[in-house]
C-alpha cells in the first residue's frame, strides 16, 4: 500500500547527538494521523520539516507520488494551524481567511468573497468577516486559524498542538468539532500532540515519537493492546510493569521479560499476587487503588469504588497481561 | 543547506557596505591625520586644549543642569495630580522634537541682545544699550539646559511609571519611612533611567554645534573648532581634532555605561504604577497649577517668538517693542523665489533619500540578525549602532577627507561637491535610528506569522509586504520619522559638506541671519518646525 502522503526516511540533525529521524510513515488519503510524544521528542520538528520551515538533512516527502522535499513552504500547498494560531493582527477575520486565496492569480473578487464565507461557515463562524482578530475568544481564534488553513484547499493539513491553548472544558468539544470539519473536507491531516486523549479522540492512526525516533504507529487499539515496547506501553495509557516474582504470581507462568498490565485489567480476587491497599483515589464511577505487593512492587488497580479500603489485605489477578 | 549559505553571503555583503559607510572614512581620516605636523600643532597649541576642555565641561554641566530641571519635573508630573497635568506633561516634552537649529534661533530672537525681551527692557528702562549680551559659555549652557532637560524628564517619567506600587508599600510595611523608601528603593530602581538620560544628554551636548556656533562668540568648543579648522582649509588639523573629540565621546560613553547597572525594572516585568496623588491643599494646588502653566509658556515662548518674527517684513521692525507690521511677505518670498525654494527642495529630497536607504539597510539587517541569525549578526548590530556613539562632526570631517580623492581601487570616489555627499552623511546618522527601531520590532515579531504566510502560499516578497512590514510598522515609522527630521534639520554635516547647489535649509537660515534677513530665517524655522512636527506625529501614530 502506498499512502497519499509518504514520509520516506526524513531526518534532521540539529547537532552531533541531537537527531530527529530517520522517520518513515505512510498516510492514506483522508486519514488523520496523530504524532504523539513527550515534549522535546521531535514531533514538532517533523511537522516543520513537512511544512518546509526546516530544511531536512535526508529523506523525501511525497504527496501523491510527487516529491515536494525541495519546494519552499509557499509552493507545497500544505495548510498549517499554528500552536498560537499566528493570526495576522493587522488584518480582520475575512482578510486572514482570504490571505491564501489572493495572489494565486485566479481571483475575481466575488469568488474570493464566496470562498471566505464558505470557509467561515465550515467552522461555524458565518458572518464574522469584519471582526477584529483580538475581539475573538480563544476558541473562535482557533476556528479562524482552521478556516484560514483550509480556505486555499491545501493537499495536506498540519496542526501543531491545535488545542493546547484552550481551557480544558472547551478542549473536548472543540476536538470533536475539529474532527468533524476535517472529515467533512476529507483532507489528509497530521497533527502534533503530547496528550494521549487528544491523539485517541482526534486521530485515525497514531505515531508515537520518542527522542527523535518513531517507536510505533498504528490504530489507537493496536497501540493500547499491543504496544511494541515499554515506552509505548507506559506513554499510551496507564500501565503497571511487573518483572520476576510478581509477574509469576500474576500470570502463573514465568515470563521471559517484563509484563505490562493496564489498571482496569487487574482485579481483586481470592488468590494471586498478595499485597496491601495503600491509597484510594475516587473518580466517581470507579476508584484507583494503589497496592503495595509483598514483593515490594507498587501498582494501580481500577475497580468499583467500594471494592476495597485503605489498609485492606488483598490478592490481585490479571485478566490480560501484555508480555514484552 | 543552500539557504543558510546564501544568507551568510548576504550578511558579509551588508557588513562590508556598512563598514565602508561607517568605519572606513574614520580610518582613512585618522591615517591622514597621523601626519606629524598636524598632530604636533594640535598638541602644542593652547587653544586646542582649551576647546577640548570646554567641550567636556560644557557637556558635564549640561548633564547637571538638565537633570536639575528634568528630574523634579518628572516627579511632579508623575506623582501629583493638578488641573492641566496631562496637557502640560505633553507640552513640556516638545523641545526635544524640534531641530536644534530652530530652537537656537528662536532663543536668539527672544533672549538675544536684540531679541524681544532685551528690546522691551531697553525701551521700558530707557537704556542706551541692550541690558545684556547673550554670549559665551553661559548662553550655551542656557540653550542646552532648555532643550535637554527633556531627556531627563522623559526617562525619569518612564522609570517612575514602571515602578510597582506594591514595592513601595512593601518598603513601608518593613518600616521604611518616606525618605528611606526614596533613598533605598526608588533611587536604585531609577538608576538605569537616570544614567540613560545622562548618557543621551552628554553625547548630545558633546556633539552640539548650533548653540556654540551661534552663541559662542570667541568661546570655542571642539565641534566649532573643527569646523573652523576645516573652513580655514586645514583638513589634517581638523581630522586630529575630530579624532580627539571621538576619543572623548567613546571614553565618556564607556565610563557612563559602567555606572548604568542592570535594568532591574525590565526584568521584573510590569507592575502597577502608583496613582498620581491629587494635591489637597487649595493654596498649594493653585500655586502648582500656576507655576506649571507659567513654565509651559516660558518653554514655548521662543517658538511663539519665532512665529512672530517670521511675520515681520524686512526692515519693518526697528526700535518698537511690538512689530508695527505683520504680514505673510516672508512666506510668500520663501515659496515664490527660486533661490529660496531651492534649499527646501534640497532638504526634503536629501532627507527622504537618506531615510529610505537607512530603512532598507535596517530591514536587511533585522532580517539577517533576527531571522537568519547569521554568524556576523553582532557585527551588523554594532555597525548599525556605531554612528550614534560619535558626534556628527566626526563623520562629516571623515567623509570630507575620504570622498575628496579619486582612488576607485581603495573604494574612494570624489563625492564632495556632488549631490551625493550630503545624503550619504545623513544616511550614516540615520542608521542607528532606523536600526534600533526596526531591530527591536523584529525581535518582538512572532516568526510563526511569517511562516503562516508562507504556508498560505505567499512568497518572500509578498510575505514582506503583507505581513512583515505591517507588523514592523510602529518601530519602522518611529525610526524613519526621527531619521527624516534629523536630516531635515541637520547643520553639523551640512556646514562641512554643502555646496551652493545642494545647500539645505539650515545653511540658508544661517546665511539669511548673516544678511540680517531675520524674517526669512524665522519663516524657514517655522516651516522646518511644522514639517518636523507633522512627520513625527505621523511616525508616532499607532
Amino acid at each position: 500500500m502506498t499512502g497519499f502522503l509518504r514520509i520516506d526516511g526524513i531526518e534532521k540533525r540539529w547537532s552531533h547527538d541531537v537527531t530527529v529521524g530517520p522517520i518513515t510513515l505512510d498516510i492514506a488519503r483522508g486519514d488523520i494521523l496523530a504524532l504523539l510524544g513527550p515534549s522535546g521528542s521531535g514531533k514538532t520538528t517533523i511537522l516543520r520539516l513537512l511544512a518546509g520551515f526546516e530544511a531536512g538533512d535526508g529523506g523525501r516527502i511525497l504527496v501523491a507520488n510527487e516529491d515536494v522535499s525541495g519546494l519552499p513552504p509557499h509552493r507545497r500547498r500544505f495548510g498549517m494551524v499554528f500552536q498560537h494560531y499566528a493570526l495576522f493582527p493587522h488584518l480582520d477575520v475575512g482578510e486572514n481567511v482570504g490571505f491564501g486565496l489572493q495572489g494565486r492569480g485566479k481571483g475575481d473578487e466575488g469568488r474570493v468573497r464566496q470562498q471566505i464565507s464558505e470557509a467561515l461557515a465550515l467552522v461555524d463562524l458565518a458572518g464574522f468577516e469584519r471582526r477584529k482578530v483580538h475581539e475573538l475568544s480563544g476558541g473562535q481564534q482557533q476556528r479562524v486559524a482552521v478556516a484560514r488553513a483550509l480556505a486555499p484547499e491545501p493537499r495536506v493539513l498540519l496542526l501543531d498542538e491545535p488545542l493546547s491553548n484552550l481551557d480544558p472544558a472547551l478542549r473536548e468539544r472543540t476536538r470533536r468539532e475539529l474532527r468533524q470539519v476535517i472529515k467533512r473536507v476529507g483532507i489528509t491531516t497530521l497533527f502534533v500532540t503530547h496528550e494521549q486523549d487528544e491523539a485517541f479522540d482526534l486521530g485515525d492512526r497514531i505515531a508515537v515519537i520518542n527522542q527523535g525516533r518513531l517507536e510505533q504507529s498504528g490504530a489507537p487499539e493496536e497501540l493500547y493492546e499491543k504496544p511494541a515496547n515499554l515506552f509505548v506501553a507506559t506513554f499510551v495509557g496507564r500501565a503497571n510493569v511487573f518483572r520476576g516474582e510478581a509477574a509469576r504470581a500474576l500470570c502463573g507462568s514465568a515470563p521471559r521479560g517484563a509484563i505490562v498490565v493496564r489498571p482496569e485489567r487487574l482485579r481483586f480476587a481470592d488468590g494471586g499476587l498478595p499485597g496491601v491497599v495503600r491509597e484510594r483515589r475516587y473518580t466517581g464511577p470507579a476508584a484507583f487503588f494503589t497496592v503495595e505487593a509483598d514483593t515490594g512492587d507498587r501498582f494501580e488497580v481500577l475497580a468499583e469504588p467500594d471494592a476495597a479500603q485503605v489498609g485492606d489485605r488483598v490478592f490481585v489477578q490479571a485478566a490480560r497481561a501484555i508480555s514484552l | 543547506m543552500r539557504r543558510p549559505r546564501r544568507s551568510e553571503l548576504a550578511a558579509a555583503g551588508l557588513v562590508l557596505l556598512l563598514a565602508w559607510l561607517v568605519v572606513y572614512p574614520i580610518l582613512i581620516g585618522a591615517l591622514d591625520a597621523a601626519d606629524g605636523t598636524a598632530l604636533r600643532a594640535f598638541l602644542t597649541r593652547r587653544n586646542e586644549w582649551a576647546a577640548l576642555w570646554a567641550s567636556i565641561w560644557i557637556s558635564l554641566a549640561s548633564v547637571v543642569l538638565a537633570g536639575a530641571i528634568g528630574i523634579p519635573l518628572a516627579f511632579l508630573f508623575e506623582w501629583f495630580d493638578f488641573p492641566g497635568r496631562k496637557t502640560l506633561g505633553a507640552l513640556i516634552a516638545l523641545p526635544v522634537v524640534l531641530p536644534p537649529l530652530v530652537g537656537v534661533i528662536a532663543f536668539l530672537f527672544l533672549y538675544g541682545e536684540s531679541g524681544f525681551i532685551a528690546r522691551a527692557l531697553q525701551v521700558a528702562l530707557r537704556l542706551e544699550q541692550a541690558p545684556w549680551r547673550l554670549q559665551g559659555p553661559s548662553a550655551i549652557l542656557l540653550v542646552h539646559a532648555y532643550s535637554m532637560y527633556v531627556y531627563f524628564y522623559l526617562f525619569t517619567r518612564a522609570g517612575l511609571a514602571k515602578l510597582d506600587v506594591s514595592m513601595l508599600e512593601a518598603a513601608q510595611a518593613l518600616g521604611a519611612d518616606r525618605r528611606a523608601t526614596f533613598r533605598r528603593v526608588i533611587v536604585p530602581l531609577l538608576r538605569p533611567s537616570l544614567v540613560g538620560a545622562a548618557i543621551l544628554t552628554f553625547m548630545t551636548s558633546l556633539g552640539s554645534f548650533s548653540a556654540p556656533y551661534i552663541f559662542g562668540g570667541g568661546f570655542r568648543v571642539m565641534t566649532t573648532q573643527i569646523v573652523a579648522s576645516k573652513l580655514n582649509g586645514d583638513l589634517p588639523l581638523a581630522m586630529v581634532e575630530t579624532v580627539a573629540l571621538a576619543l572623548v565621546a567613546v571614553i565618556g560613553l564607556v565610563i557612563l555605561r559602567r555606572t548604568e547597572g542592570e535594568d532591574i525594572l525590565v526584568a521584573l516585568g510590569k507592575g502597577i504604577a502608583p496613582r498620581p496623588r491629587p494635591i489637597r491643599r487649595r493654596g498649594i494646588r493653585l500655586l502648582t497649577t500656576g507655576a506649571g502653566w507659567t513654565l509651559a509658556v516660558v518653554l514655548l515662548l521662543p517658538h511663539l517668538t519665532l512665529l512672530l518674527v517670521s511675520l515681520v517684513p524686512y526692515g519693518a521692525w526697528t526700535t518698537e517693542i511690538l512689530p508695527p507690521v505683520l504680514n505673510l511677505t516672508n512666506y510668500r518670498r520663501l515659496f515664490s523665489e527660486a533661490e529660496r525654494l531651492r534649499p527646501m527642495i534640497n532638504s526634503l529630497w536629501m532627507a527622504a533619500a537618506s531615510t529610505t536607504v537607512a530603512v532598507v539597510l535596517a530591514l536587511a539587517g533585522g532580517y539577517l540578525v533576527v531571522r537568519r541569525r547569521v554568524a556576523l549578526r553582532r557585527a551588523i548590530e554594532t555597525l548599525l549602532a556605531l554612528p550614534w556613539a560619535l558626534p556628527g562632526t566626526v563623520f562629516a570631517i571623515a567623509l570630507a577627507i575620504t570622498f575628496s580623492v579619486s582612488a576607485p581601487l581603495q573604494l574612494r570616489f570624489v563625492l564632495v561637491g556632488t549631490a551625493l555627499i550630503l545624503p550619504l552623511a545623513y544616511l550614516v546618522r540615520a542608521l542607528p535610528l532606523t536600526g534600533r527601531g526596526i531591530l527591536a520590532s523584529y525581535r518582538q515579531l512572532d516568526p510563526s506569522l511569517e511562516e503562516a504566510a508562507a504556508s498560505l502560499g505567499a512568497g518572500r516578497w509578498r510575505t514582506l509586504a503583507r505581513v512583515t512590514i505591517p507588523q514592523l510598522r510602529p518601530g519602522l515609522a518611529a525610526g524613519a520619522s526621527l531619521a527624516f527630521v534629523a536630516a531635515l534639520g541637520d547643520i553639523v554635516a551640512s556646514i562641512v559638506l554643502y555646496t551652493y547647489e545642494t545647500r539645505p535649509v539650515s545653511i540658508e537660515i544661517l546665511s539669511s541671519l548673516r544678511l540680517a534677513e531675520t524674517g526669512v530665517a524665522a519663516a524657514f524655522g517655522v516651516v522646518l518646525m511644522l514639517v518636523s512636527a507633522v512627520v513625527l506625529a505621523v511616525g508616532a501614530r499607532r
